[in-house]
């Protein structure tokens, strides 16, 4: 049996943890952070003066300034400007280079993470979620780090350098303007309440609406043959009409959230204005005052809105970073157990997936070394299992799985294939040259090793690739056929050149009029070694040193070919079945 | 079926305008309005300061506050209505685009194999449609901010024309400079945004292949190429930080410039007593706001640049057509198919077995007989090419690895319900995937049959294909990954379900031989020779291919 994606098992970090990353990440360049705060407060204040000076001059043309001190002011509000200009492009550079930074460990740490996760993590998980994390988890986290989040923080910068700025030119206009804040503060966590499950939803029904038409896409041929024009339209509308009614959802909580924070800025101008004039009217202030005042006022919205408008960002990059180290916290393997020999065995194993029933019985096998053994047996009958349990990828319940009298889980991943190499029919191409989809097995191999190796599996057109061994292959570059992709895995085998090799239907898909000549050369190439074989055809069985047939999660039958045809047995039946009999 | 011409991008991006003009106009009023109660508020403050404050009037600064909270309450009505307007219409735009791929896809049929990837449908449905459709929504916007320049300029104007001069040349010489520059930035990031690629494939490049990297090697090799890749990310950031930290300066800084010019023009008018206080004081609230407006205003531009961009991706996918010619327009085809090409013929009403060494040949004649190639083909005595595709196509079925299972219950899978979903779910000996779908024909299969393994999603589509009864069923590899005894059942009870009518099965495995009523083999894509499997089997080189009895 071949198992299928099963759902999301990796784990989500709590809050605590996600806290604890984010301090981490500022601590990490906590100097250039602080360097990057330091300017931008400059900056802000430099920005602030702007409307403190106006007032003076205000002031200063009542009580009788001549044009010099006006100009010399002026000049000096210029020189603000310059000032604010430097910083903030000095303030600006450190920000963005702090995100850099912080992205790029952020995304090495996770694939780094991901490259050493445990075998049986990887096989649980399936490969989707675990790239939804590494590619648009990341994306979205690294994205806050460089963008969102510097302009966040430099506008609250702005925001607690103005209020500052409001407290030094009139403390209790400065504790007026702030009145409306509790309102900011409500309107916020209302928006907030909302806005996780609004976007999230629309995102999602923007994702089906993907789906429906890249299966459409993706299945066009099949669309045409079952003549399903009319369904696979009316999917695309519902998906569409759906996408339409999640974004009216967005459209209302906007409407709950715009108005209110416009209605408040204008309210604060209105509040300061009225305290300050009437303030004014009991002689407390001069007239260059009340206008500083109202103009810092004026400044508040805009930090303001940029912060209240990309706050649900932060929440989204929350949740992103929280996926995001709940691969990071997942716990390495111990795996320190070092084999003697490459003798490997099955003793009375029992197995099941995850909390389901067992599929293997208290099974036994014992390969012998050097031999060629081949497993048989009806789909589900637990072949494939039996593949992983001899590969180190999952523990058994009960009973054990030795390799060199070690338990084979307990052996390092780096030692551990160095003696077993599992091949099973999903096999991946990389984006990358044909060198370097071979290399991998065999980091110092040149390329008459690799020439070699792929000439073992027959694989002779490599010869006429454009490029050679530097033709490019994977997405959108030269495609290779499921055959050829095929034996460059077994190409991979022969150059890893492991003691033991379990192939599990690792040429089901090669052409009936090649897959022999592979078997073959495959054979050859592995003379010497332990070679363990899943089939459900019979193809390889004949010229096996001995046949092990599988049922229902059972050794059934076990012995050469002859003596099980002999036997008249389970296997002499299935032979006579496969044979057109 | 007839097909729109693929028109331009800038059709495309103008239909959603043309067909919502009336809640565009609608939405702008409101914005127009939206935009003068908001710069009104400083001409309300140079008001508030002359006619009130300066001269302790009681009685207008209550009037002069009263206005300021009323249009507190009025501006964000009159935004919000405006911006609904055009949320709504970019809303619309959105989905339609959506719902116009959905239709291409119908037109163009089998044509978008190989010209539309996975990853590209994706993009163009979510991103693309997204920019496409914004059009609206940037014009509203862009019609905001104008109005608010336009208005709050008249408004300098009339405290001082020498002011309003500054601020209307100082918020020129602003969108001047720092929209071009902008522009720049855009190129930048978009550089940014090519490597970011890059390195987000790697990384799915190492998730997709991780078995391989972990059970055979060469995870070290690729951490290393991938932290390589991600410092030279680093370095491109780098370089666009820095770039990125000037324009963002200059961005902000032109404007406040122009604000501290108008602020000095203003000051020594002031001293001069050429203007009031209050008017000084709208002159500076004008500019501050107008800090804000000029960098909105470039946004809204930068984002018809995207809109366009996208626009283009949109038409070049609906600009993809059905790979065949589908003019055909005769009907009633009997008699035997025959592919000239490789001479392959299929006799009706009779199971034929097509044995070739290699796959893709046997494929190639195969889609040629259910016209998804262009050929000279014949139906009896008509050309294939001549007949109506959607006849052929009702009466002619391909079964092959390629056929998709789309997401939906097994009922809904097999398009038909109760004993003929259940005995074709036995003639596929597709039982398992029954029980693992909860032994109901409710039961939902995923998308792409993501939740079935590879042999229960080859046989599911067969069944599917034995449900729906086709004239003609041209079958390749259906049992490739199927066990021999569960095959040799197969091959049975298709051979009897199909009883009468016409089939052919693309395979070498002798249990589809055993009941072949005739047999086809191919050598080198061209049919070599034809007659009954016993006869065939004198030949050697037929026998090493199709009896398993001699492999060893």
């Amino acid at each position: 049996m071949t198992v299928t994606e099963s759902p999301a098992r990796l784990p989500v970090a709590s809050r605590a943890e996600v806290r604890r990353a984010i301090v981490g990440i500022v601590a990490a360049d906590r100097r250039r952070a602080l360097l990057a705060a330091v300017l931008y407060v400059v900056a802000a204040g430099a920005g602030a003066a702007l409307p403190i000076l106006l007032g003076e001059v205000i002031d200063g043309i009542g009580t009788g300034w001549s044009a010099t001190q006006v100009n010399l002011v002026c000049a000096a509000l210029v020189g603000c400007v310059a000032v604010q200009f430097a910083f903030v492009r000095l303030g600006r550079a450190a920000g963005y280079r702090f995100g850099e930074r912080a992205a790029a460990r952020l995304r090495e740490t996770v694939v780094g993470k991901v490259l050493s996760l445990p075998l049986h993590r990887i096989e649980q998980a399936g490969t989707g979620d675990l790239g939804t994390r590494t590619a648009s988890d990341v994306n979205a986290v690294a994205q806050l780090l460089r963008e969102t989040g510097p302009h966040v923080v430099t506008a609250l910068i702005e925001l607690t350098v103005l209020y500052a700025a409001a407290f030094v030119v009139n403390p209790v206009l400065g504790l007026c303007a702030l009145l409306t804040a509790p309102l900011l503060v409500l309107n916020a966590r209302r928006y907030l309440r909302g806005a996780r499950d609004t976007f999230l939803e629309q995102r999602s029904a923007q994702s089906e609406a993907a789906e429906a038409l890249a299966a459409s896409a993706a299945g066009a041929r099949t669309v045409a043959s079952l003549r399903l024009q009319d369904e696979r339209l009316a999917a695309g509308r519902e998906r569409a009409e759906h996408l339409y009614d999640r974004l009216l959802r967005v459209l209302r909580l906007q409407m709950g959230f715009f108005p209110f924070l416009q209605g408040t800025n204008r309210l604060q101008v209105c509040v300061v204005a009225l305290a300050a004039g009437l303030w004014y009217f009991g002689g407390g202030i001069t007239i260059g005052t009340v206008v500083a005042s109202i103009m810092i006022t004026l400044r508040f919205s805009n930090p303001t809105n940029m912060v209240m408008t990309q706050i649900n960002e932060f929440q989204q990059g929350g949740a992103a970073l929280a996926r995001i180290e709940g691969i990071i916290l997942i716990d390495g393997e111990e795996r320190t157990a070092l084999p003697e020999g490459a003798d490997i065995v099955l003793d009375e194993v029992t197995f099941g997936y995850g909390d389901g029933p067992d599929v293997l019985h208290g099974l036994s096998l014992h390969p012998r070394v050097g031999e060629r053994l081949v497993v048989v047996g009806p789909s589900g009958a637990g072949k494939s299992t039996i593949a992983r349990l001899l590969a180190g990828i999952d523990r058994p319940r009960s009973g054990s799985a030795l390799l060199g009298g070690v338990p084979v889980c307990d052996i390092p991943v780096e030692e551990l294939r160095k003696r077993i190499v599992l091949v099973t029919q999903e096999h991946y191409v990389f984006t990358a040259s044909v060198r370097d989809n071979l290399v991998l097995a065999a980091p110092d191999a040149d390329d008459r090793l690799l020439l070699d190796a792929l000439r073992q599996v027959d694989a002779d057109w490599v010869a006429s690739l454009p490029e050679g061994l530097d033709t490019m292959l994977g997405d959108g570059h030269f495609a290779l056929s499921v055959a050829e992709i095929q034996q460059l895995a077994l190409a991979r085998v022969v150059l890893a050149d492991p003691d033991i090799v379990i192939l599990d239907e690792a040429t089901a898909g090669i052409d009936p009029g090649s897959a022999g000549n592979v078997e073959a050369a495959l054979a050859a190439a592995l003379t010497g070694r332990t070679v363990i074989a899943v089939a459900h055809q019979l193809q390889a069985a004949r010229a096996a040193d001995r046949i092990a047939v599988v049922e229902a999660g059972r050794i059934a039958e076990l012995g050469a070919h002859d003596e099980l045809l002999a036997s008249g047995g389970v296997y002499a039946e299935l032979w006579r079945t496969w044979r057109g009999a | 079926m007839p097909t729109a011409p693929p028109g331009t991008p800038l059709r495309l991006i103008t239909g959603p305008i043309r067909s919502q003009i009336f809640r565009i106009a609608l939405g702008a009023l409101f914005f127009v309005g939206a935009a003068a109660a908001s710069i009104a508020q400083p001409w309300l403050i140079g008001k508030l300061v002359d006619d009130a404050i300066v001269p302790r009037q009681a009685g207008s600064f209550a009037l002069w506050i009263g206005v300021m909270l009323v249009l507190a309450a009025v501006h964000p009505a009159l935004w919000i209505s405006g911006y609904r307007q055009f949320y709504l219409a970019d809303a619309t735009a959105r989905t339609g685009f959506v719902v116009t791929m959905a239709e291409h896809l119908n037109d163009a049929g089998p044509g978008v194999r190989g010209k539309v990837s996975t990853g590209e449908m994706i993009n163009l449905t979510t991103d693309d449609a997204f920019h496409a459709g914004r059009t609206c929504g940037s014009i509203g916007h862009i019609t905001n901010h104008l109005s608010m320049f336009g208005i709050g300029a008249v408004l300098v104007w009339t405290v001082s024309p020498l002011l309003g001069a500054v601020v209307v040349g100082g918020g020129i010489v602003t969108g001047f400079i720092a929209g071009p520059m902008l522009g720049r930035l855009q190129q930048r990031q978009l550089d940014y945004r090519v490597g970011l690629g890059g390195l987000t494939m790697r990384a799915a490049d190492i998730v997709g292949g991780l078995r391989v990297l972990r059970g055979i090697g060469g995870d070290v090799l690729f951490a290393e190429r991938y932290r390589e890749q991600s410092a030279e990310l680093r370095r491109i950031g780098y370089r666009v930080a820095g770039s990125n930290s000037w324009i963002y300066g200059l961005r902000q800084a032109l404007p406040v410039t122009f604000l501290a010019g108008v602020t000095w023009v203003g000051a020594l008018q002031a001293l001069a007593g050429d203007i009031s206080v209050g008017g000084l004081a709208t002159a500076f609230a004008v500019s501050t706001m107008f800090v804000v407006v000029s960098g909105n205003l470039i946004n809204s531009s930068i984002m018809l640049v995207q809109t366009w961009v996208a626009a283009k991706r949109i038409v070049a996918f609906l600009a993809t057509r059905d790979d065949i010619d589908t003019g055909g327009d005769r009907r009633g085809a009997t008699g035997e198919l025959h592919d000239p090409d490789s001479g392959l013929a299929v006799e009706p009403g009779r199971l034929t077995v097509l044995v070739s060494a290699e796959s893709a040949p046997a494929q190639a004649a195969c889609e040629r007989l259910a016209r998804y190639r262009d050929s000279d083909a014949r139906w009896g005595e008509f050309e294939l090419s001549g007949l109506e595709l959607d006849e052929v196509r009702r009466r002619v079925m391909l079964l092959s690895d390629e056929d998709y299972l789309f997401s939906g219950t097994l009922a809904r899978t097999l398009r038909v319900d109760g004993d003929e979903a259940l005995a074709a779910i036995e003639t596929a000996c597709a039982g398992d995937v029954y029980s693992s779908l909860g032994s109901s024909l409710d039961g939902e299969v995923a998308e792409g049959g993501r939740n079935l393994s590879g042999g229960q999603r080859q046989r599911l589509r067969l069944a599917r294909a034995v449900a729906a009864r086709p004239e003609t069923l041209l079958a390749v590899e259906p049992t490739s990954a199927v066990d021999a005894h569960t095959e040799s059942l197969i091959a049975a009870r298709v051979a009897v379900a199909r009883e009468g009518r016409t089939t052919l099965v693309a395979t070498t495995s002798p249990l589809w031989l055993a009941h072949a009523e005739r047999v086809a083999w191919m050598v080198d894509g061209k049919v070599h020779a034809s007659g009954a499997h016993a006869e065939l089997a004198a030949d050697a080189d037929y026998r090493r291919l199709t009896s398993h009895q001699e492999f060893a």
